[in-house]
């Protein structure tokens, strides 16, 4: 069967009703999406599958013919971001980094749909992902500031606060 | 202090919002088996085990047992001389649900489920414990062969004790005994990586271990223990975590996937399932404290009675530890200059449990915070004022004998209470950490501060 995966078609062999998120990591090489639960209950390993926020670990590869996935692999590469990834780097909202990328493929389906920066509106779209370090807040600015049309700075280094490097905290 | 305010880069932060991050299942090296486990299906019996069935199965390229384990029983403390508790996977006994027996690598998840499923498993069910209070009845299950409670603290004392100053003549002059009790309950990390690692047998005869521990050389130490090497045959590859929060500290996986590849002469990989984690991997403590404080009717705390019973689950791990430093902790960040402290490491059919933010501490700060709340509570005082007045000031002892040199106490609380809006009088407002004098230093503090290095 074939699948369109953040642009690039490709072919499937696994069998009907492997998930989609042990096709994306075990086959296809697409590390993003995270194994947390595979139960549905904790979001880490979201993808966009025809600009629809899904769940990979609950969704048989079988009745995905034709579909177009995104995952963060698709949003930006690290010299050219996407602006919810430079949302998510300007507003620290990775920590451990385990659940970014369900939670960023969340956000982008939400801004991609017209979501507002309405923070119950935010916390809405983003039920379901769990995260253990941050406690939601610096995410949820994250995906608000995206859906404001904030512009983010990223040129901030070590150098620029004044550190003569990044280990050198004296 | 350049970094602190300032806006500083994340190191990994480009890598975690691109998925370029590494964590230890994104590691992928071809020809790995798939590691699964036979874990104890009830919480505490006698135990025979028949692997046979499994290791004839195709697809299966190694079954582990007790039997294959260079050095099997080992403690997380035995680098400090203490004497190992824990099987690394059980011989005779079980002492809680999920305690692994044996592993199996094959070929694929399904092969591997399969073979575990036909190790062939005798269980001669016993009562469990849960209740750590229960654990020193004289009808109480017996879990573990040091008894029920650890046994090996300094000097070969069964409790982590404190005596300090004159508990009895704080509590032959005190107004007012309050007491409380206090039981925070285990909590489960659920980090959302659950336990993973990757063994790759290298054909010079190292291993290269990729583990998502948070302990990364302790982890080393330990398997190197187990499997009796030096620490030259083990590559170590870790630092990336996705979520710990203490649950990572203990190695749990690291060894056994060792095993496997030097059994099977293959990659293994093992990753927990989510149920794995909530029902096997180490938690934070049950734990139950009794305070019992001789105090005066304006609010000094002469003296404080205290006993902690804390649960470590089936195996002792690093639950010692946590009790002495909860014992260091136990006057919270408050001056008492009488003690007597006793705690107990208890033993349970729990899982093991072990660090959680702020290991041991966190337990001890929830209670005597809430206490000094009940004290001011029960004399109908300011609890701010109670807190400010008991607080650490330089020169204070803590109740393992430091000598405070600069405690930030005093400062803390009143900008809480500014933070609250809470009016203080001026004396309260104004007090600072500098060494007690006047108002500041009542009579039942004088004795002891005069000579710190009596403690």
């Amino acid at each position: 069967m074939n699948l369109t995966v953040n642009g690039l078609a490709r072919e499937v062999e696994s069998g009907p009703l492997t998930p989609l998120l042990r096709v994306l990591r075990d086959e296809l090489g697409v590390h993003s999406p995270k194994v947390g639960c595979e139960q549905g209950g904790c979001g880490a390993c979201t993808v966009v599958v025809d600009g629809a926020p899904r769940r990979s670990c609950l969704l048989p590869v079988g009745g995905l013919e034709g579909a177009e996935i995104s995952t963060v692999e698709g949003l930006g590469t690290p010299d050219d971001l996407g602006v919810v990834q430079q949302a998510f780097t300007h507003h620290y909202a990775a920590q451990c980094g385990f659940c970014t990328s369900g939670m960023m493929m969340a956000a982008q389906a939400y801004v991609d749909g017209g979501g507002t920066d309405d923070r119950e509106a935010i916390q809405e779209a983003l039920a379901g992902h769990v995260c253990r370090c941050t406690g939601y807040v610096k995410i949820v600015d994250a995906v608000a500031a995206v859906a404001r049309g904030d512009s983010f700075d990223l040129t901030v280094t070590a150098a620029s606060a004044g550190m003569t490097s990044g280990g050198d905290l004296q | 202090m350049k970094a602190v305010g300032a806006r500083l880069p994340r190191y990994d932060g480009v890598a975690h919002v691109t998925g370029r991050t590494v964590f230890v299942d994104d590691v992928r090296v071809p020809g790995t088996l798939t590691v699964k486990a036979l874990r104890s299906p009830v919480h505490h019996a006698g135990i025979s085990v028949d692997t046979s069935p499994a290791e004839q199965m195709k697809g299966v390229h190694a079954v582990v047992t007790h039997a294959d384990v260079p050095l099997n029983v080992y403690g997380h403390l035995s680098g400090l001389g203490i004497p190992g508790d824990e099987p690394l996977l059980a011989e005779d006994d079980v002492r809680y649900k999920g305690q692994p027996i044996a592993i199996v690598a094959a070929e694929d998840e399904d092969t591997a489920n399969e073979a575990v499923a036909a190790i062939k498993l005798d269980l001669d069910e016993r009562p469990a414990l849960f209740d750590l209070r229960k654990a020193f009845d004289p009808d109480a299950p017996k879990i573990h062969h040091w008894g029920n409670w650890y046994p090996h603290f300094e000097n070969e004392m069964d409790r982590r004790q404190i005596r300090k100053g004159d508990i009895a003549w704080a509590f032959d002059h005190a107004d007012v005994i309050v007491e409380g009790v206090y039981r925070p309950a285990a909590i489960e990390h659920v980090p959302l990586e659950t336990q993973v690692c990757q063994v790759v047998p290298e054909p010079s005869g190292r291993l290269t271990i990729y583990s998502c521990t948070q302990a990364l050389y302790f982890s080393m130490g330990v398997v190197a223990a187990h499997l009796q090497v030096p620490l030259n045959k083990l590559k170590l590859v870790g630092g990336t975590v996705g979520g710990g929060f203490g649950g990572k500290v203990d190695t749990a996986t690291e060894t056994m996937c060792s095993l496997a590849a030097l059994k099977s002469g293959r990659p293994v990989k093992w990753r927990w399932t989510r149920e794995e984690e909530f029902l096997c991997s180490s938690t934070r403590a049950p734990w139950h404290m009794e305070i019992a404080d001789a105090v005066t009717k304006d609010g000094w705390i002469l003296g404080r009675k205290m006993l902690t019973l804390h649960d470590a689950g089936a195996y002792a791990r690093f639950s010692p530890y946590g009790l002495t430093k909860h014992s260091f902790h136990h006057t919270g960040a408050y001056t008492i200059p009488n003690l007597e402290f006793d705690g107990y490491v208890v033993f349970t059919n729990r899982v093991p449990t072990t660090a959680m933010r702020g290991f041991g501490v966190t337990s001890v700060s929830f209670a005597t915070e809430t206490h000094m709340s009940r004290i001011a509570n029960v004399l109908g005082l300011d609890p701010i004022e109670i807190r400010l007045k008991n607080a650490n000031r330089i020169g204070d002892t803590s109740p393992n004998g430091i000598v405070y040199s600069d405690p930030s106490t005093v400062a803390t609380i009143q900008t809480i209470a500014e933070a609250i809006g809470h009016e203080l009088p001026a004396a309260y407002r104004t007090t600072t950490s500098a060494k007690r004098e006047g108002e500041w230093l009542p009579e039942h503090l004088v004795a002891q501060l005069g000579n710190p290095e009596d403690h």
